[in-house]
């Protein structure tokens, strides 16, 4: 739907709560330069949610809120667990559905998108916990993958099954002890990143999410380039402070320490040399809008 | 025959669906008043009536309506206006249907998922939903008839409401005026108004009104 | 009821489309029909045809967006003969999912998406897509699917036997069973108007038997190629299509309503009691394009065969039998089972000393669903059943009835 389309009937206007109105008036759909930095300044697309204090995944779903190209034209598709309470109030339009068929509903959506819409750019993208996209739904995780369903699937890895209380996932570290691993995990942490370049993704990147400029590059790399080529995969460590014995304000320490040197998430970045000529191109587009705005920033001055 | 009849709760800790217990929807045309099909005129005239015996009198616009999304929409918005103004009456919205973090607000706003706190809050008696997703409308709708005592509404422009007490199907602007007229012609055959004054909660600030006894 | 179903006016489905009388967006030949014409008006031709090529002629009649295959039998070949009708550009999309529970999940996301979408399964298909269908209610998505009933336990059978059918009675979809290739056609298409009635818009399950419908030939009334359903119209649904296109933009189409306290639980109750309300709601319609919920012969008599599927063939051939020996016995054919015509049933039986109910499965549910309703429910003589690909040879019934009767010559 254009900007245009997001508005108050002019009759209704005076009644509706404000925080519809700034929604209108302030959220950043139909611009394109829209970014992280907006965070603060204007209208973010999440109203609220029921997330623990200090977790990670709550500034990741606004860092990556802030960075989708085409929020106005893009639909979500979540999975159960944590990001599930958070969905209700996300303003761009999503599905739950059930536990690990995320990339089962995003392939018929994307499909039924692209039928009724063919002239039209609309972006789908999945959002799901390590348990929906690496365990319980990695069948259709992959089986989107192999077929080259052209959307963004996006993990939040925080290594366990943090809404069922902290249980043992398959993108938990080897020897971590948690519930249901009662002597450590015994097998390593599933190496996904590299199995979706190796099944079909154009675009793969694993991160944390402690600098939003990375993560908004990432996301957006990600969404464009699924509109262009296929499938894409981003992997970000959103650790679930509570469940690892970490306090609110230690959620941002735990980050940096895991993508140190030589530490498991250590940022990486996997694309095909297509998909490297297309976002040197996007790169340079994006530098020269930026240069443009500005100057008609400051020629307005 | 079922004896069932769609009448203003409380009914139960979990009312039935009317549609199970036998109640069936209006064909165009026609209107639904508590469990019996009736000529659609009849509904105008009961509603209008109802509007104008209320003390707290509400109407309960929905996304449909709120947004400005194709200009019939924009236009039904203003029809709502109209209606409010010629009762008159609170309108009170429903934005959208997700249940609220950590409560609503119900002075300025009704959510499906537990309509009845902005009834009971508002002490409200009769209301309409118009513009609210069929689904959406049928849950505020039991809820409501479940726990309250609200003489139930809607405009719906589907199929109408067998879980209101009172509804007309197909909506559009000419009917949404339609009943506004049908208000405006009781009040002038001498119908009064039995509102409470009331104040009109409006973003931030309020605008007082006085119902009008002329 | 409060008010009757007014069987002439059948032109409240769907027939004011604004589409009608435009060339369908799919292919150049086809156009978008009344429904009311292609079902009850248009010429008809009778083609000798399988229950698999009654799938595809229905779909290629259907408008369809979206269909999602997946092999097993007995309705690989129906699948197969769609992917043909994609190819020949009479549908939108269509692919090959990885497996029942995920097939019934892109079928999902399309239909979220605003897409008329479509699927077939069967047996052990069923099973694991089941968590699927209470998700598809749930979600009012009018998901059309069609079952081709099988086996289901181990050790493995891919022969016929309506035990699935069961599983799917309490999912909060419209559940009808044809008993011919004849009522497959028209069930699929009638079912996708029904489904998606604004008042209604659940998944409708048309359930047949398998092998015994999908792979034996019959001879088919159908209406001209080149009338096709009017479109589906997302924006007449009852909760808001997954495009970005309609409001509240602010939206998770099935969002979590259980936070811990007793109003939301009553939201979730609440939320269950509309689907099987719009289950209800959809009698109205059904009756009209049905002509009835169930089909009856000779009420007066005695004796009551009742049920649904092919057992009704094999029970009117028996009726038949017992006629030339002088045994009187009427018929209840059972068209839909969600919603169940219980009062139509209650009024058919009420004369009745004996209702023979036989089943093409083991446990006999059709003979539970009606006990549950009628009084005096001894009536009811649950059988014969047979199940795992057994026949249900029509003297079996007519032995059955008349060991019930009394009437059986003892065995040498």
């Amino acid at each position: 739907m254009s900007k245009e389309k997001i508005k108050i009937s002019e009759a209704m206007w005076d009644f509706m709560p404000p925080e519809y109105q700034d929604m209108v008036d302030r959220a950043t759909y139909g611009n394109n330069q829209r970014s992280w930095k907006d965070i603060g300044s204007s209208k973010e697309l999440i109203e609220q949610h029921s997330l623990c204090a200090g977790c990670p995944e709550s500034i990741a779903f606004r860092y990556i809120l802030a960075s989708l190209p085409n929020p106005e034209d893009t639909v979500m598709v979540g999975s159960t667990g944590c990001t599930s309470l958070v969905f209700p109030h996300v303003a761009i339009q999503n599905i739950h559905s059930l536990f690990g068929n995320q990339n089962a509903i995003a392939s018929g959506l994307k499909r039924a998108l692209k039928v009724r819409f063919p002239d039209k750019i609309k972006d789908v993208v999945v959002l799901a916990g390590d348990g929906a996209t690496v365990d319980i739904g990695l069948d259709m995780t992959m089986q989107s993958w192999f077929r080259g369903e052209m959307f963004t699937t996006i993990c939040f890895d925080n290594e366990l099954y943090a809404n069922t209380g902290g249980q043992e996932s398959g993108l938990m570290q080897k020897g971590f002890v948690s519930k249901m691993a009662p002597v450590g995990k015994l097998f390593e942490k599933v190496r996904l990143p590299e199995i979706a370049f190796e099944s079909g993704c154009h675009y793969v990147a694993c991160l944390t999410v402690s600098k939003p400029n990375r993560v908004e590059k990432v996301i957006r790399n990600a969404v464009l380039v699924a509109r262009e080529f296929g499938p894409t995969y981003v992997q970000l460590y959103t650790p679930c402070i509570l469940e690892i014995g970490k306090q609110s304000m230690e959620g941002l320490d735990e980050m940096k320490d895991a993508e140190a040197i030589g530490q498991r998430f250590v940022a990486k970045e996997y694309m095909t040399d297509n998909v490297k000529a297309f976002l040197k191109e996007q790169d340079a587009k994006d530098k020269a809008a930026k240069k443009a705005a500005k100057a008609a920033a400051a020629a307005a001055k | 025959m079922s004896g069932y009849q769609v009448k203003p709760g409380p009914e139960a800790f979990l009312p039935p669906s009317a549609s199970s217990m036998g109640i069936v929807l209006p064909d165009p045309g026609e209107g639904h008043i508590e469990g019996r099909i009736v000529p659609e005129d009849e509904a105008y005239e009961l509603a209008a009536r109802k509007f104008l015996e209320a003390k707290v009198p509400t109407l309960f616009p929905g996304p449909l309506v709120l947004w400005h999304w194709n200009d019939n929409a924009a236009e039904k918005a203003k029809a709502i206006k109209r209606l409010a103004e010629a009762i008159p009456a609170r309108i009170i919205p429903m934005a959208d249907y997700r249940p609220k973090y950590p409560k609503i607000i119900p002075e300025v706003e009704i959510n499906p998922n537990h309509p009845n706190l902005t009834i009971w809050h508002n002490k409200i008696d009769a209301c309409i939903f118009i513009g609210v997703h069929c689904h959406q409308a049928n849950l505020a709708l039991k809820i409501i008839r479940g726990g309250t005592s609200c003489y139930t509404m809607a405009m719906c422009a589907q199929a109408g409401h067998e879980d209101a007490c009172l509804s007309f199907r197909d909506a559009s602007v000419a009917k949404i005026d339609k009943l506004t007229e049908t208000v405006l012609r009781l009040k002038k055959e001498g119908v009064k108004s039995q509102g409470d004054e009331f104040k009109q909660f409006r973003n931030n600030y309020t605008v007082s009104y006085k119902p009008s006894y002329e | 009821m409060n008010k009757k179903v007014d069987f002439e006016n059948r032109r409240i489905l769907g027939s004011k489309h604004l589409k009608i009388g435009e060339t369908s967006r799919y292919h150049k030949d086809q156009v978008y029909t009344d429904p009311h014409e292609i079902f009850f008006e248009a010429e008809t031709k009778p083609s000798f045809v399988t229950g698999s090529e009654v799938i595809r002629d229905a779909l290629k009649r259907a408008s369809l967006d979206c269909f999602v295959a997946y092999p097993i039998t007995p309705q690989s070949e129906a699948a197969a003969l769609v992917g043909e009708l994609f190819a020949e550009g009479y549908l939108g999309e269509y692919f090959r999912g990885e497996s029942e529970f995920a097939v019934m999940g892109q079928c999902a996301g399309a239909s979220f998406g605003g897409a008329r979408t479509s699927t077939t399964t069967a047996g052990p298909g069923t099973m694991r897509a089941m968590e699927n269908f209470p998700m598809w209610a749930g979600s009012r998505l009018p998901i059309q699917i069609t079952v081709t009933c099988r086996g289901i336990n181990s050790p493995l059978s891919i022969q016929p036997d309506t035990l699935e059918i069961y599983y799917l009675l309490e999912t909060g979809m419209m559940v009808w069973h044809a008993e011919s290739a004849q009522d497959l056609f028209d069930f699929i298409l009638k079912g996708i108007i029904v489904a998606e009635q604004p008042d209604v818009h659940v998944p409708i399950a048309v359930c047949c038997d398998g092998f015994f419908v999908t792979h034996t030939k019959d001879t088919v009334n159908l209406p001209p190629e080149h009338m096709v359903l009017p479109p589906y119209d997302p924006y007449r649904s009852p909760v808001p299509c997954m495009d970005m296109e309609c409001p509240p933009v602010r939206m998770m189409r099935d969002p979590f309503i259980m936070k811990s306290n007793y109003i939301h639980y009553a939201t979730h109750a609440s939320w269950q009691q509309e689907v099987h309300a719009a289950v209800d709601r959809s009698r109205k319609h059904a009756n009209a394009i049905l002509d009835g919920l169930i089909e009856t012969e000779n009420l007066d008599c005695e004796i009551l065969l009742v049920s649904s599927g092919t057992a009704v063939s094999q029970g009117r051939e028996a009726i038949r039998l017992l006629g030339k020996e002088g045994i009187d016995v009427g018929l209840v054919k059972i068209k839909t089972l969600r919603p169940f015509p219980k009062e139509e049933v209650l009024e058919a039986t009420k004369n009745a000393k004996h209702i023979i109910v036989p089943e093409f499965n083991v446990t006999g549910w059709m003979a539970r669903e009606i006990k549950s309703i009628i009084p005096n429910n001894e009536r009811v003589m649950e059988g014969p059943h047979v199940c795992g690909g057994m026949t249900m040879p029509s003297e079996v019934i007519v032995e059955e009835i008349k060991k019930h009767l009394g009437l059986a010559k003892k065995s040498d």
